[in-house]
């Protein structure tokens, strides 16, 4: 054997490995955020029976929450306070903000139509969806903005990290992935260990038996959008510290949410977080491995082949029909 | 249940694709035949994105536009008024645009589309209306030459004002080569025609003086540049990005520092945006030069500015300008062919082609060649973006 043959070759296979293990760093990031947005869209099927549209949409208030909190502390290059701090406080006022607006739809785009044919609180949904984007685009206008992260700290956020080698994760990314995981566990104690988690579950397997045993449905109903849109509020925040923040970025990303929830099994909490992470890896592997052109085509083909072979998903269960 | 509720939620949304795709591609409207009136206001739709994640480019020609008229109109004798027709970035809503601006019979000349793909979309229709149509920024190349042995993808109906990208494509390319010395390209195109056609130009250049090019390709919706990023080698010197989206270069560009990857980034006239693709070290290629670095150009500028206190423009808005007083032009002579009454859509049509501008935006004179309808001896210029996100004009590409 030629050892400079050897050499190269093991460099080579390096440089793979790098370029493997670096695709999972970014299929976790984007994974994190995807797995967000599915919870709230399987919460509320869960409980609804409802495909909330308008989520995606709640999701980019969220985002545009974040960048009005950056702005009023200064902006990211010259914050009035430490920038540690308004990153903190633009995750809250997200999570606030997008739990009132989550509210105000359950209340007035679902509710009055929560005992109407099923057609009709879908397109209620599609309608308000299509409301509050464009209502953003004509109060803020259609530019892209950034929270122009790259200049906060320095470039902190994406220079420092972890480097090992020629793998860098950087803090940007840690933060994404570290927060989402964290709310997740809140979320999933929340749901098996608390008593409204417990009347969440309850409501969510027979509505009519939980109101009858004294479950306050309404008010689970509220909780459960206050939940959910709190969850994309943050997860507006996560996603905008590595990109754009524009009115009609929720489309896009409602449906990655929602093809999510049906891969993980909608309706079921941990198959969102799987379904979350599962996307997030497709799309990620796709676009390393196989070309970067046709990742939404792969990607939405398996969403039609899992409603062929397996329309409850990996860890849903199909219903049993009374007859 | 479960499955029946996503199943009619999957229909529900492929039902309102369905019926979108069905809107834009409906029959021709009825047409009327009147003109417009030399005596009145005259009208003149300005079709470009106005909304979306482009829409800061059609704002900037719709001002740029109505000044123009503003300032144009008395010259020439009459009265004139820009309004703005919404295409988005999307080829089938700029031709439901078109049919609604040809069913009405007062508009006998049309500003854009803005795209290289709504122009092509529209042109026909354009056409067989009678109504020319002069673009202030859709570059791709076959909308007027033949590229690869087909026909142009526009009709003799449109006519554009900046040169096409097989001047930017080449001169960008000569630029990578010879000025930054470029061994090895990255090349993203948007999947539509003016990125594509833009990158194919690019790429086929480098290959043949041997820069090493790897092509990868995205979408106007793509946020997350990832994965492209990690299949860019530490060696590339430059990440070639014919976009039209300028905030997704700023994001592709900070992804690739993050990932501690060098390459410059260097965008085209669709990434030309200072409020958002602010990437220090970056390149941006546009069909027209700072105008308020001369005495002549900070005139215009000046009159901008006092039309729109506290907005900043970008470089896609003096052309659109020098597009209205081409329409304008062509409207005021066609005016003079009919005793001043009315100024119909063939008259105007064949009068385009010989509009001569002696007092265009950037200086100099403006004609159509005779061969195609584009700008005689049009140009590019290349700029670099500053430590401070400011845009400092390095010069004319290829002079």
């Amino acid at each position: 054997m030629v050892p400079g043959c050897s050499a190269a070759r093991d460099h080579t296979f390096l440089l793979l490995v790098d370029q493997f293990i670096q695709t999972i760093v970014d299929s976790v990031t984007l994974g994190s955020v995807y797995a967000l947005i599915a919870l709230g869209y399987s919460m509320v099927y869960g409980i609804l029976k409802l495909l909330p549209f308008a989520h995606g949409d709640v999701f980019m208030v969220g985002s545009f929450i974040g960048l009005g909190v950056l702005k009023a502390f200064g902006g990211a290059a010259n914050p009035t306070i430490s920038i540690w701090l308004v990153l903190v406080l633009m995750a809250l006022a997200a999570m606030a903000g997008c739990a009132v607006l989550g509210v105000a739809v359950e209340r007035f785009a679902y509710r009055p139509l929560r005992n109407a044919p099923r057609i009709a609180p879908l397109i209620s949904a599609l309608g308000t969806s299509f409301f509050i984007a464009y209502s953003m685009q004509l109060l803020f206008g259609a530019n892209h903005r950034t929270y122009d992260t790259f200049t906060m700290a320095g470039g902190k956020l994406f220079l420092s990290g972890i480097t090992w080698g020629p793998l860098h994760v950087s803090l940007v990314r840690i933060i994404v992935v570290v927060v989402a995981v964290v709310m997740m566990v809140v979320l999933w104690l929340l749901v098996s260990r608390t008593r409204m988690g417990k009347a969440m579950r309850a409501t969510s397997f027979d509505r009519e038996a939980a109101m009858m045993m004294g479950v306050d449905v309404d008010k689970v109903i509220v909780f459960t959008f206050v939940l959910g849109s709190a969850l994309a509020g943050i997860g507006g925040v996560l996603f905008s510290l590595r990109t754009d923040v524009y009115s009609q970025m929720g489309f896009l990303a409602g449906l990655s949410g929602f093809t999510a929830a049906v891969i993980g099994g909608i309706g079921s909490v941990p198959g969102a977080m799987l379904g979350g992470y599962l996307l997030g890896l497709v799309e990620t592997v796709t676009q390393t491995y196989i070309s970067t052109g046709w990742s939404n085509l792969f990607i939405f083909s398996i969403l039609v082949a899992f409603m062929l072979i397996r329309p409850s998903g990996i860890l849903g269960k199909a219903e049993i029909k009374k007859v | 249940m479960k499955k029946s509720v996503v199943t009619l939620g999957i229909a529900v949304g492929a039902a309102l694709a369905a019926v979108a795709g069905a809107s834009a591609n409906s029959s021709a409207p009825a047409r009327q035949t009147s003109g417009a009136s030399c005596a009145k206001t005259i009208t003149i739709p300005l079709l470009s994105v106005l909304t979306g994640p482009a829409a800061f480019l059609g704002n900037d020609q719709l001002s740029w536009a109505k000044l123009a008229a503003k300032q144009e109109g008395p010259k020439l004798g009459h009265t004139f008024n820009i309004v703005g027709v919404d295409t988005q970035l999307d080829p089938a809503i700029a031709a439901t645009a078109a049919q609604k601006v040809i069913a009405n019979g007062s508009y006998v000349v049309v500003i854009g589309p803005a795209t290289s793909g709504g122009s092509a979309a529209t042109s026909k229709a354009f056409f067989d209306a009678k109504v020319a149509h002069i673009s202030p920024s859709a570059t791709n190349a076959a909308l007027t030459k033949s590229v690869g042995g087909k026909a142009p993808t526009a009709t003799a109906a449109f006519y554009r004002v900046v040169a096409d990208d097989s001047v930017q494509g080449t001169r960008d390319a000569q630029y990578i080569a010879g000025t930054l010395k470029a061994k090895k390209v990255a090349i993203i195109d948007a999947q539509e025609p003016y990125s594509v056609g833009l990158a194919d130009i690019v790429g086929t250049y480098l290959k043949a003086n041997g820069v090493t090019v790897q092509r990868e390709s995205v979408t106007n919706n793509t946020t997350d540049f990832s994965a492209i990023v990690n299949k860019i080698s530490k060696d590339t010197d430059v990440v070639f990005t014919p976009w039209q989206v300028a905030s997704n270069a700023q994001v592709l560009g900070v992804t690739l520092r993050e990932a501690g990857k060098a390459a410059v980034v260097f965008g085209t006239d669709g990434t030309d945006d200072p409020s958002s693709f602010k990437l220090a070290g970056s390149f941006v290629s546009n069909f027209g030069p700072d105008i308020s670095a001369d005495a002549a150009g900070k005139v215009y500028v000046d009159a901008w500015n006092k039309d729109n206190p506290g907005k900043t423009f970008s470089a896609f808005g003096p052309p659109a300008y020098l597009a209205a007083q081409v329409a304008m032009q062509a409207i005021t002579k066609a005016c003079k062919t009919n005793q001043n009454t009315y100024a119909t859509r063939a008259s105007v049509f064949s009068l385009v082609r010989n509009v001569k501008v002696a007092n265009p935006i950037y200086g100099g004179a403006f004609r159509f060649s005779t061969k195609t309808h584009d700008p005689l001896n049009g140009s590019f210029w290349l700029f670099q973006i500053g430590s401070d996100g400011k845009y400092k004009q390095i010069g004319k590409l290829g002079s």
